[in-house]
């Protein structure tokens, strides 16, 4: 028995054998043969708080403070129960108890219903299923391992090799602006009527220059603004003016 | 081979209960109905050669087991796997799983007064358990519900084969009062 009654009327509670303070109440409840209409909460309260007596020690501070709640539950009851009763829309004295037994009775159920599924499962436990599972053999203690300092550099290294984390894929915004790039096109053809790529190109060292040039200019070619010509892969990339008037003698790159 | 016998192969070497309908797929001839006649047959006749093995009814399905009568035998042996027991805080939280799916674990705390993250952890590793759906509301709260292997764990047929709320001794008045109410309107 998880309960018993020493000398002093006191009660020795082996707390960790209760799934929490509902149940420990209910079992004192039930214990003594107390009505759980009307629980005599003076009483309970003393007999829990005796039972939890050094809880924080006993089960340590995480499961203490579920049973430490509950006894200020109790408590808060208790005092409750020497008010004047208050009333509720039906004019009826509301139990300051009645929540607490209500949790009660729902606890005692799911626990009578889990005794249930208790029996279910001995019941099965009887019938074996056909076929052998081996257990998972035991990993055994390895002898000492015996190489040479190369070897296990190159092993580390092995895993280094293998532990090395993805390489990262960098979004950035896109520090060079097209409408920049559009503008430098439209206003070195307003002056000249066809330019060379390169020649926008080389003044900025970065390479996003040259993309995003590029980019100006294949967006222009689709508004019909500029024609972009190359006469063979890899030779030099010329823009042309489109509406304008082309002609050799005011070309940008002289 | 006979259907009998073709049905007797796949109990015999399945490791997890089959339906009528999973073994009617094992030939093209073959439907529920017949399944059923040879399972009925199978059974008369390891009832008749006193077979220490029956085909069961559990989780939906059929499955060959051994009878009652062997374990005393069949317990003592290290090479028989063993059925797993599970704690009393596993069984409480399955309880109430089973009467109230799909339940938060919030709720589940709130019924047993104390964490429950752990054992809810454990069910589902063991497969009793899974999540079913997310509740409404602030962080939309994992849901959880029982599953087959629930049912193939404590031998049931089917979720109307376990124990009835309303035969439990303590009856929640209140609460099977408002599911009647839920279910008339």
């Amino acid at each position: 028995m998880a309960v018993s009654v020493s000398g002093e009327g006191a009660f020795i509670v082996e707390l960790d054998r209760f799934q929490g303070p509902l149940d420990l109440l209910l079992h004192l409840i039930r214990e003594q043969d107390i009505d759980i209409f009307d629980i005599p909460i003076a009483r309970i309260t003393q007999q829990f708080l005796q039972a939890i007596e050094g809880v924080e020690q006993r089960l340590g501070i995480d499961r203490a403070g579920e049973f430490l709640e509950m006894a200020a539950t109790l408590v808060r009851i208790k005092a409750q129960m020497l008010l004047p009763r208050r009333v509720d829309e039906s004019g009826e004295l509301i139990d300051p108890r009645a929540e607490l037994v209500r949790r009660l009775l729902e606890y005692e159920h799911f626990r009578e219903a889990a005794q249930r599924l208790a029996e279910a499962e001995a019941e099965r436990a009887l019938h074996y299923a056909r076929g052998f599972v081996p257990p998972m053999p035991k990993p055994e203690p390895k002898d000492n391992l015996e190489l040479t300092w190369e070897e296990l550099l190159a092993a580390a290294m092995a895993v280094g090799e293998r532990a090395r984390p993805p390489a990262e894929h960098r979004v950035v915004a896109r520090a060079v602006p097209l409408e920049e790039k559009i503008a430098l096109i439209i206003e070195t053809l307003e002056r000249f009527a066809r330019v060379e790529f390169r020649r926008l190109v080389r003044p900025f060292a970065d390479r996003l220059h040259a993309v995003v040039t590029l980019m100006a200019g294949l967006e222009l070619t689709r508004q019909r603004r500029v024609a972009l010509r190359q006469r063979e892969p890899f030779a030099p990339l010329w823009i042309y003016r489109r509406n304008g008037k082309p002609s050799d003698a005011d070309v940008a790159d002289h | 081979m006979q259907t009998s016998q073709i049905i007797e192969a796949l109990l015999f070497a399945s490791d997890a209960p089959l339906s009528a309908e999973d073994l009617a797929r094992a030939h093209e001839d073959l439907d529920e109905d017949a399944v059923e006649a040879a399972i009925q047959a199978l059974r008369a006749e390891y009832d008749a050669t006193g077979r220490a093995f029956q085909i069961y009814e559990v989780a939906g399905g059929y499955q060959i087991l051994t009878r009652p009568e062997a374990a005393p035998y069949l317990e003592r042996f290290r090479t028989v796997p063993q059925p797993a027991r599970l704690s009393a805080a596993a069984l409480e939280v399955l309880a109430i799983i089973l009467y109230r799916q799909p339940i938060g674990r919030a709720e589940i705390e709130e019924i047993r007064g104390i964490s429950s993250a752990g054992v809810l952890r454990t069910l589902q590793d063991r497969g009793l358990i899974d999540v079913v759906g997310r509740a409404e509301g602030l962080g939309r709260p994992l849901l959880y519900g029982t599953t087959q292997r629930f049912l193939e764990h404590f031998g049931f047929r089917s979720l109307h084969d376990v124990p009835r709320p309303e035969e439990l001794p303590v009856v929640l008045r209140e609460h099977v009062s408002r599911q009647k109410e839920t279910a008339a309107t």
